[in-house]
Parts: C-alpha cells; structure tokens; sequence
C-alpha cells in the first residue's frame, strides 16, 4: 500500500472491466487504485455463462457488438490463454427453427468478420457427439470458454505489477466533490469496520449496474436498466463444443463447458433497481432451463444439476437518453464534465465481459486525455500474468498432458497458467489435497491466502475453485476453513466464515435441491450441524 | 431363499432390529448396499437433545411434549422408556460400551470445541455431567502433520472460552509417510490403519507424552481402533494424562468399528448379511409383500413373512426426491411430504428444513401404507420414517434403535 492516499486515478468496482481499467492505467505509468465493496468478480463478471463470444450471436442483429467480439476474441486468446479454451462452437438448427435462417446468419458474421462455416449435421453429430441428433443445420464459429474469475485475478496482478493498489471489501460510501470537481472517494472498510478517505485526480465509474447508485453518489443521473439472468451449472462436462441455436438470440439457447461442469443459460427479465442486490430464481425460471437446454444436448436430462444462480446485465440508456428508449449493449462511455459539467468524473458501463478490454482502453485512454499522458495502450499485446509466451512451449504443453503428474499440479497449472510454479511443493504436506473434486493442494491454498487477495472462504474458492466441486464444499469446506483460520490466527471468525460458506452453497442448491443436490445437502448438514455443532451465528 | 424376516438397510436401525429378533431365534437376513450414517458416527447416540430449540435435560419427560404424529410419541412414552433401557445392553452384548442414560442427559465436546447434550457416548470418548464446566485449567490439542480433517484451532477458540487454556501442536510420524504418498488419502480411517498394526501406537504415546508434561489433558482426534478394539484402551494407557478423544471429518473411525462389531453379533447369532447389494422391487399379493428382487441375486428371490424397510433418509437414499414428487424407490410407498418442491426447503441452510421431516408412512404399528392401505407384513423403522427433524431436537439415534425395537417387537409378537 502506497503511504499516501493520492493517486492519479480511483477506479470504482473489481469487475473484468475495472480490473482491466486498473491494469491499463496502471501500465501507462499511472497511480492506481481499484476499490471493490466484495471481492474480485462477483457482479455480473463473475455470474454469467462464461462464453467467449466469438460474436456470432449478435451478428445479425448488431453488427457493431459482432465485430467488437471477434476483435477482442483473437486477443484474449493471445494475452490470456490460462483463461481461455479454444472450444470452437456450434449454432445448430432443430426441427423447431427455420432453416432458412441460417444463411442470413452466416452472411451477417463473415459482414462482421467472424469465421462462420457451414458444417454437415452428420459431421456435427460427430464432432459434438453430445449434441442433439435431431438436428437439421450447423455452423461451425471461433467461440470459446473463459473463467472470468482468473481473467478478473489476472488483470489485477499485473496491475499490481505495475505498482496499482487494490482494496477489496471496502465499499463506496460516498464520492467527495469540491465543488463541479470530484476529488475522492469515502469507504466503509468492511472487515475493520471503519471508514477511510482516498484521493485522486480522475475517479472511474466501472461499477457495472451499481454505477447508477455510485454515479447519484457523485450527484450526477446515469439510468441503468438491470436484466436478470439465470443460469445452471451441471455436475458434468457433457458438450466439448459450444452449443448454441441458430435464430435469433433467446431464451436459454446457450450451452457452455469450462473446466469440469457445463453452463447453461441465460433467461433475461427486466427487474427493478432496487432487487439488483437480492436476486431469487424461481421453479419456473429452473424448469424452462432444463427444458431448454435438453433441445441442446438431451443427455442434460439426466446429467445432475449442481447450482442455479443469476446475474444482471448492465443496460445503460445511451448517452443522454434518461428515458431508456435506447437502450445499448454496446459500450457507453461517459465523461461527466463534457455531459453533467462534473469534472474528474467518468462512468464506463455496457459492454460486454468479451468487450471489458476495449472498454477499460476507450476509459484509460479517457483518462490519460485528462492527465495529458500520451503513453499508448499496450493491453492488447502484452500477456496476462499466467499467460506468459513460455506457457506455450512444447515442454508446458507435454507437461499438461503427462499423466505422471499428480493431480494438484495439472489443476493447478489449469487454474494458475505460467504462475503455478508460485505453488509451494516442497514436500507430500504441501501437495495434500484440501478439495478433492477440483483437486486444490495446501500449497495452492497457501498460496491464494498470501499473494492472491483472500480474505475468506468465498474469495479462496473464487481463486482455487475450493468448494466448487460435484459435493459442493462437503468436507473441504472445513479443511479450508481450518487453514484459513491458521493464516489469519482468528479461529473465531473461521468459524463464523465457514457457516456464511456454507450458506451461500446453499443459495445456489435449493432452486434445485432434489435429486443428489438433497442428498449432499442433508449429509453437509448432519456434518456441520450434527457432528460439529456449527451454527449459523457461531459467535 | 427363505427368511422369517427380511430387512432392508444396514444401518443403525437394520442392525437394531435386525439383532433384536436374531437373539429371539428368528432367521433374518439384511439387505445393505454399502455405507450407513454409521461412518458418520459422533461418538454419541442421542435420544433427545432439543425441543422447539430448548436444551433437554430429560428426554423421557420432553418425549412428551413432541407432536402426536412423532415416531416416538407413536411407539409410545411407555414403551420408548422400556425400548431405550434396552439399548445400551443390546449393544453391550455386541461389544460396545456406552455411558449415558434416557432420564438425564449428559454432554460432549464437539469438534467445534462446544458442548451438546447427549444421550449414550461410546467409551473411547468423555462424558460430562454439566454445561459449560471442563474440569481442567490447561489442556493441549494435537494433531498429526496435515491431517486436515481436525481443527485444533476450532476446538482451543470453543475451550477457551471455556475459561480453559489451550495449547495446540502438530506431530509428524514416519509411519504416514507412505499413506501421504496418495495425498487423499490422511484421512482417519487410514491413519488408524497405521495404529492397529506395529509400534506406531508406542511411538506415539512417547512423543505424546513429551509435549503435554504442563496440561491437564491432552486432546487427540478419535482415529484409534479401527479393526483392532483394544487400541483406544492401549493408547490411554500408555499416555500419562488424560485423554480426550473428539470427533474427526468423516469417515469416523469409532463408526466404522461399531458397524462392524454391530454386523459380527447381527451374523454370530446367525443372521444373513448380504453386503453391497440392492434391492430393486417387491412382489405384493393380497396386501402382504411376498418377495423382494435385488440387483446382485436376479432371478432369486429373497421370500420372507415379515419385511423391515429401514433404508434411511435422502442420503442414504431410503426416499428420493425428484423434480416433481417424493418416492421410495424400492416399493412406491406413500411418502408424508409436500409434493410442490419449493415447499421442500428454507432459503437459510441453518434453519429447520422442511425436508428433513420427510420419510415413508406407516400405520399405527409402523406398518408401510401403500395407497393408503397398510401392508400387512411391510414394518418400517429409522430415519426413512417421517415425522421428526432428527436433526434439530438431536434424536437421530434414538429414533433410529427405537423404532428398530419397536418393529422387531410387533413381528415378534
């Protein structure tokens, strides 16, 4: 932490987009702060289907996202390999869908230049062995998976490579103006319990649908239009590909795997502002899901279901639009001195996780306008740290696939790209396994609590996917616990911890909890509560 | 193949009863597709813990104010008192020790470092005769080298405050070198493995006894005994304090020896055992269930005049839950439960879960119902019975060897 509390810039919100904005700025030689109320990724970022959009979903109805997407698409692939799977995807066509479609699709993605290929539905069956058999049209499209929790990590720690500080759990209270100029910013520190003052020259609104709030903290109107979508993650990988169908975008017609589990999603309804905060997913949203997703891969009707969970998109009217008639999901960048004669103050917002980087340069590049820095943006060349060059050596790409090495280290170096090595292995200690589904070590523990940004169980599993696993945090939840206790000498505050863990698991089991969701949910509580005595109040 | 009566669940209550009607010379035979809660065991059965979130001091007394349709309040106050004095000396003749009584509650110490009220606790483990009292100033706990599954923080945050003042350390033995090799595997079934066999005990009592000269107790995870039973006596023998044993993640190692030391006296007095094997479906005529199929004997059928359902709860999989209804698997038995699955759950985790009160139903002698009408010769006992929250009021046990006897005494009559 830098002893003073001036910087030149105070980005607002640790989503992919203020993460990438810290990092941008951060490499143009700027003095940075990021602050987040929670921990890294855990707004929109964090909650949607994870799908590295090649942009063929919007090509035909806006051309202008479709060619952002694919743009970003090839750079992503570059600069943060460890967080990306070259997956490829398929738009396919059933019975139901008008076949015809297809070719004005096709024409609108190669408009945008997205590679799209006509495949044979006999050939798709083949190369997609989980896909529908019933289909009648596929185009093949460069979609990919991307974790956007190591994508979020990655661009904080190069940010912190180039001096940026970070502030996760501290809150945004109130933005401090002197006069028509914004100065700072006033944080509720939530795990001191206090309040703290930080001042900068520029403060960046990248707080996705909270910047409406944070904007009317700044005494400035920017109208925001959340839509909720829900999602399922299932206990297994059943697609290699992506699946998606090939009409206009609707309705859970989406079908994405990553890591060990698929994703399927989304729904999208508009909510009021007010619930962005407390989100619910009924048995009608779950059920059309399944229904849906089964017309994708129907081996998803007997595949478990480990968790349901929703996230807003941040619609923005664009510009100066307060009645929302135009809504964008383009980016939409705000200089509030040019719009509400607010000086120091910029809001960006819209977009697209696929778009965070672009969105972070057209906000740096806001920035450095204002400071008179016109050191050019990098972000799309340099790799993300994880993703260094040496990643894609023939001796990491053995490595990965040697099956001599044990199962921490291949997780590990899945999850941690270039940067496992960090990982202490000294001995069998080190390398025991604290999560057996997603086999996390002591050492990878360790290793998250020193350098990665922990401060409970919930940022652990977001960077090691402890507790992400088929049992959902059965037993690892409290080994965990127990080592986090131990790292921040407070066994009282594990405690209290390990139940809020348990608590959010449940969050996202009891929209499905039938089936094994039941079961794992019973035998977690006759552990926890039966054996051990943990009480949601522990203290 | 024929049986006077045949059980299905190898769990606490299919052992119970399976036990109980085997020592009245009748021919049983128990059907157990693998693991039970029994690998989950505490240490401690309890009767009765809670009533509508109060501590119990008696459970035979509280027994009373539990809802009609509770299983205990349907065997009865009567005959639960009568049922629950014959359970330590049931498992006394199978060779577990228990202390404890059905009129007074005692307590334990948790994993958490906590105290609970409880019912029986095996001898490997203490028993208190207060809340909130330890007789000792200074105790250490300790642990061996990254065994995960024990947290002495945990235990030294609740002790202290106790008023107790806790010392933790870590022992490293040479003898779980080899068991580390698979890094699953420092779990306490495993780490006792070492302890039954070879010098490890001695060791260990040695190192043990280096670093608790200045405490009053020492403090150890309950991984002791797995096959062999002396181990535990051993251990506290040669450790020259006190010591007290508390509960690990599962498996449980106490668990796994009470289940087989359960299965040995169920099989000594004759009883069939038929491990890893699950039943699929009954035959039903005129009211009676004439035979059960299982996966492992095919076409062979296992006939009997009296069946025992006592499969357990969700996770054993006694009652399943699907997306749209709540079914017993083997027979489609009537299920007491909501059938609208969002009425199944409470949002908080910690609250009282609808679902756990779910189970199969039965008539007024615990007879299955099937549309309604009860089964002549269906008896259904433990945690796949509805009615309770095992859970909160703390009677999983209880309800589970009870409601065992019960049942062997309504086919015994």
């Amino acid at each position: 932490m830098n002893k003073t509390n001036e910087y030149d810039v105070i980005i607002i919100g640790g989503g992919a987009t203020g993460a990438g904005t810290a990092r941008d700025c951060a490499m143009r030689g700027l003095k940075v702060l990021l602050v987040e109320r929670h921990d890294l990724a855990t707004g929109a970022t964090g909650r949607n289907h994870g799908l590295m959009h090649s942009g063929a979903r919007y090509a035909v109805t806006d051309h202008e996202s479709a060619s952002e997407c694919i743009k970003e698409n090839m750079i992503l692939r570059r600069i943060a390999s460890h967080c990306v799977e070259e997956n490829d995807g398929l738009f396919i066509t059933l019975p139901d869908d008008e076949l015809s479609f297809q070719s004005l699709f096709v024409q609108s993605c190669q408009k945008a230049g997205i590679k799209a290929e006509i495949i044979d539905p006999d050939f798709a069956r083949r190369i997609e062995p989980s896909v529908n058999p019933d289909l009648i049209g596929a185009v093949r499209v460069p979609d990919g998976s991307i974790d956007p929790f190591r994508l979020t990590l990655s661009n904080v720690l190069d940010a912190k490579i180039h001096n940026a500080d970070l502030l996760t759990h501290h809150e945004v209270t109130g933005i401090i103006r002197q006069g028509d100029r914004v100065t700072g910013v006033e944080l509720m520190n939530h795990q001191a319990n206090e309040k703290v003052s930080y001042y900068g020259k520029v403060i960046v609104n990248a707080s996705g649908i909270w910047g409406q709030h944070v904007a009317g903290l700044a005494g400035v109107t920017v109208n925001m239009f959340p839509a909720k979508g829900s999602l399922l993650i299932f206990g297994h990988r059943v697609n290699k590909m992506i699946l998606n169908r090939c009409r206009k975008p609707a309705n859970a017609d989406i079908l994405v795997p990553g890591d060990t589990i698929c994703l399927i999603g989304t729904t999208s309804e508009r909510i009021p502002y007010d619930e962005i905060d407390n989100m619910y997913i009924s048995t009608a949203d779950v059920d059309e899901l399944i229904r849906e997703g089964e017309k994708l891969a129907p081996s998803l009707a007997t595949t478990r279901i480990l968790r349901a969970y929703a996230g807003v998109r941040p619609l923005v009217a664009a510009d100066n639009d307060p009645s929302g008639r135009s809504i964008s999901r383009g980016i939409v960048l705000l200089d509030h001195k040019e719009r509400d004669g607010l000086s120091g103050f910029i809001t960006i917002t819209g977009g697209k996780l696929m778009t965070y980087r672009l969105m972070a340069e057209w906000a740096t590049d806001l920035v450095c306008r204002k400071l008179a820095v016109d050191t050019p943006c990098e972000t799309a060349e340099k790799p993300l740290p994880g993703s260094d060059k040496d990643d894609f050596s023939v001796k990491s790409a053995t490595r990965k696939i040697y099956s001599g090495l044990r199962v921490v280290h291949r997780s590990a170096q899945d999850r941690h790209g270039s940067l496992a090595p960090n990982i202490a292995s000294r001995d069998e200690v080190d390398d025991a396994m604290v999560c057996e589904c997603e086999g996390v070590s002591i050492g990878e523990v360790k290793y998250a609590i020193k350098d990665l940004h922990v401060h409970n169980l919930k940022d652990l599993r977001r960077r090691t996917r402890v507790g992400m696993g088929t049992c959902q945090g059965e037993l690892c939840a409290c080994r965990a616990a127990g080592l986090l206790g131990e790292a921040l000498e407070d066994a009282g505050r594990a405690k209290d911890d390990l139940a809020n863990f348990l608590q959010e698991r449940w969050k996202g089991m009891h929209p499905i909890a039938w089936g094994e969701a039941i079961n794992e949910a019973q035998f977690t509580s006759w552990i926890y509560e039966g054996i051990y005595g943990l009480k949601a109040e522990n203290n | 193949m024929k049986f006077d009566t045949v059980i299905i669940g190898g769990g606490l209550s299919g052992l119970t009863c399976g036990i109980q009607l085997a020592e009245q010379g009748i021919t049983c035979a128990i059907v157990s597709s693998g693991q039970s809660a029994i690998h989950f065991f505490s240490g401690s059965f309890d009767l009765l813990g809670k009533v509508e979130g109060r501590e119990v001091t008696n459970p035979l007394e509280s027994i009373k104010m539990l809802p009609p349709s509770h299983p205990y309040q349907r065997v009865g106050h009567h005959n639960v008192e009568r049922l629950a004095g014959e359970v330590p000396r049931l498992l006394a003749r199978a060779g577990l020790h228990f202390s404890g009584m059905a009129e007074k509650n005692h307590f334990v110490l948790t994993p958490m470092g906590t105290m609970k009220p409880t019912w029986l606790t095996l001898e490997d483990f203490t028993c208190f005769e207060q809340n909130g009292e330890l007789p000792w100033k200074r105790a250490t706990v300790l642990n061996f080298k990254g065994f995960l599954d024990f947290h002495t923080l945990f235990i030294k945050d609740g002790l202290t405050r106790y008023g107790v003042e806790v010392q933790t350390r870590d022992i490293a033995m040479k003898q779980f070198e080899a068991i580390r090799r698979n890094p699953s595997e420092m779990r306490s079934s495993n780490i006792a493995k070492v302890f039954d066999a070879g010098d490890a005990l001695n060791q260990f009592a040695e190192k043990v006894n280096e670093l608790t000269e200045d405490a009053d107790v020492v403090i150890l995870p309950a991984v002791f005994g797995l096959f062999n039973t002396t181990v535990t006596a051993d251990l506290k023998a040669r450790v020259k304090k006190p010591v007290v044993l508390l509960p690990a993640l599962p498996p449980s190692t106490p668990g796994i020896r009470s289940q087989i030391l359960l299965r040995q006296r169920f099989q000594e007095l004759g009883g069939t055992y038929l491990l890893g094997d699950i039943v699929q479906e009954g035959e039903f005529k005129e009211g009676r269930l004439q035979n059960i199929t299982t996966a492992n004997h095919g076409d062979i059928k296992l006939e009997a005049d009296h069946f025992v359902l006592a499969s357990g709860s969700f996770y054993s999989k006694g009652i399943v839950a699907g997306p749209d209804k709540l079914y017993d698997p083997i027979f489609g038995l009537d299920i007491d439960g909501e059938s609208d699955r969002s009425q199944w759950f409470d949002k908080q985790l910690f609250n009282d879960q609808p679902f756990m009160h779910y189970g199969v139903k039965a008539d007024e002698h615990f007879r299955a119902l099937l549309n309604g009408q009860p089964i002549e010769n269906l008896y259904v006992a433990g945690s796949v019975l509805g009615g309770a929250n095992p859970l909160k009021e703390g009677s999983g046990a209880g309800i589970c060897m009870v409601t065992a006897l019960h049942v062997a005494e309504q086919i015994l009559q």
